[in-house]
């Protein structure tokens, strides 16, 4: 049953305490202690200077808009290759696929890292709102409400864009974990992707069907066109189709890993 | 080889003995593990070689053969861990390697690994939630293996004879029908042997299940095993209860010279055993007037002992008799 593979899934993952601190944890602790320690420092540079109103949801919305860069990918990568390739590591395969089915056992995982994805971009989150808080208290900067559209769709949006984005990061590292067989050979295939899309997806300005094909350009465009719509184009953006890209990598990335997972011979894992 | 025959002779009837209930009908086996044409290949090695095996509901069936006889290979065909190049693989009758069969089956293939960040309570959790097994004691079954005191213990501590005992709780704990273990006392010393090897006899016992052991210790399979299967380069090479392979004859192993000599006197009843011995399959009363006419031919005869017959002599006769066979 796929209910008691995810159970025991998640099972495994709360008790894996290294993968938990790195791999969700460690991002949002980084990120409020940046959000702090950046404020410290900008006080002790700005000694005197007036307060600065604080927008805590628009700090929100920024931090879930860069939740998705490499840097990030590489601590969700951590996360993905540990839960979804560390059975051919541990040599444990063996031990599990007698009890469930293997497309049970590969669909757990997903959704075991597709949780922790999220709880780790919320904590993300989180911490710039503790951050903007940080700063409103030490400064004496008044609060100020969001001034783009509806804070929840803003909010919900770009959380989603971004979680969409990680999670073509897991798909791949799902795929290349099954055919190496290796954390280690998932991991650096997924930070290169992470990598070389982010730099590739910076050099192009129109959307064209080659530029919408990279994840990071799909994402950053459905990200622009959520919070600043104006600033697209006189011409409807091609935002579904954007959308579709991000979708398609997600699922044929996964197809692939499920497909190849299911064919695939045992032996030493 | 008359021994030989005689072994031949005996996996013949037994599996004549197969066929007979194996036809449909009211007497009618039914099969723990059956394997048809069964072959696997990686690369140029033959794993499994057109493998026809049936192993019976109920009891412990050993299963026997050197490195590289594709023991493994075909329990890991039946865990659905490895497919098949051809040929069928049934556990109970369903399909090997889909959910349904496998929900009766539990396995231990080769030494148990275990995620290390876990504890032994940690991984049978894992693995009870796995299995769908919310209602196992966990605790009960730590106690039954001698774990109890190492249970909060993380595995990657453990040495092998305590991976070895929580793999057989992980086996055994979802109350299965059938139970695959694949060498569970290798790596382990004499003691340990002997404590895993009372822990089966007792699980078996007491849960009632089908046990297909794979060891290379005969002496564990002669005295946990009822019916035992002999493997080789793939091939099944003999079946049979243990003490229908292990009870041939005992033989009377003569030392002496000349040897072909030896040998036209003993005529059928007699084989080379080495350069400078014959086995000669007689009865223990005909002993003596052998010795008498070998003397009285001027044999100088060196030694004359009688070899009991065992599982491991009778091993060992079969894979000899198997080299020949390929090499022809």
């Amino acid at each position: 049953m796929l209910a008691d593979a995810i159970s025991a899934e998640r099972f495994r993952l709360l008790k894996d305490r290294g993968t938990l601190f790195w791999g969700v944890l460690f991002a949002p602790i980084a990120g409020l202690v940046l959000n702090i320690g950046g404020e410290l420092f900008a006080r002790s540079l700005m000694k005197g200077a007036p307060p600065i109103p604080v927008d805590i949801v628009g700090r929100m919305v920024k931090a879930l808009a860069g939740g998705a860069s490499p840097v990030v990918g590489l601590f969700v990568l951590i996360l993905s290759t540990a839960v979804l390739a560390g059975d051919y590591r541990w040599e444990t395969w063996r031990l599990l696929t007698p009890r469930n089915g293997r497309v049970n056992l590969l669909l757990a995982k997903l959704a075991t890292v597709a949780a922790a994805v999220a709880i780790s971009l919320v904590l993300y989150t989180l911490a710039a709102a503790v951050g903007g808080l940080f700063s409103a208290a030490t400064s004496g900067g008044p609060l100020v409400g969001y001034p783009g559209g509806s804070p929840l769709v803003d909010l919900a949006g770009t959380f989603a864009i971004s979680w969409l984005q990680l999670m073509v990061l897991v798909a791949l590292s799902a795929l290349v974990g099954v055919v190496t067989r290796s954390t280690m050979g998932a991991l650096i295939v997924g930070l290169a992707f992470a990598a070389v899309q982010s730099i590739v997806a910076s050099q192009m300005h129109e959307p064209s069907l080659k530029a919408l094909a990279i994840p990071a350009f799909s994402g950053d465009l459905l990200k622009t066109v959520l919070l600043m719509p104006r600033s697209v184009t006189d011409e409807p953006a091609p935002w579904a189709l954007a959308l579709g890209f991000l979708l398609a990598w997600l699922a044929g990335l996964s197809a692939a890993a499920l497909a190849l997972f299911q064919r695939q011979d045992l032996t030493r894992e | 080889m008359a021994d030989l025959r005689s072994i031949a002779h005996s996996r013949d009837k037994f599996i004549r003995e197969s066929s007979d209930v194996a036809e449909p009908g009211p007497r009618r086996m039914s099969y723990a593990l059956e394997a048809e044409g069964l072959t696997k290949t990686y690369g140029a090695v033959r794993a499994l070689d057109d493998l026809t095996l049936r192993i019976p509901a109920g009891g412990v069936f050993g299963v026997l053969g050197p490195n590289g006889a594709g023991k493994s290979t075909l329990f890991r065909i039946a865990m659905g861990l490895v497919r098949p190049s051809s040929g069928v693989a049934r556990l109970s009758g369903s399909p090997a390697g889909h959910a349904s069969s496998l929900r009766r089956v539990g396995a231990m293939i080769e030494t148990p690994r275990y995620p290390p960040y876990l504890t032994a309570r940690d991984a049978l959790k894992m693995l009870a939630l796995q299995s769908g097994a919310h209602d196992v004691d966990i605790d009960g079954w730590l106690d039954r293996v001698g774990l109890t005191g190492a249970a909060d213990r993380k595995t990657s501590t453990y040495s092998v004879g305590m991976k070895q005992r929580l793999g057989l709780a992980a086996v055994f704990f979802t109350r299965p029908t059938l139970a695959i273990l694949d060498e569970p006392t290798s790596g382990m010393d004499p003691a340990g042997i002997q404590e895993i090897r009372e822990l089966i006899r007792r699980l078996a016992a007491e849960e009632g299940a089908t046990i297909i052991l794979a060891s290379h210790q005969l002496d564990e399979v002669r005295r946990v095993c009822d019916r035992v299967a002999i493997l080789a380069k793939g091939k099944l090479v003999a079946e049979g209860p243990v003490e229908t392979l292990a009870g041939r004859k005992p033989a009377l192993r003569i030392v002496a010279s000349p040897l072909p000599q030896v040998l036209q006197i003993l005529g059928e009843q007699g084989a080379a055993d080495g350069p400078d011995a014959a086995l000669a399959q007689i009865e223990r009363h005909e002993a003596p007037a052998l010795i008498r006419a070998l003397v009285g031919a001027g044999v100088d005869i060196h030694e004359a002992r009688w070899r009991e017959a065992d599982l491991e002599s009778a091993y060992l006769d079969i894979l000899q008799a198997k080299e020949p066979a390929d090499a022809r």
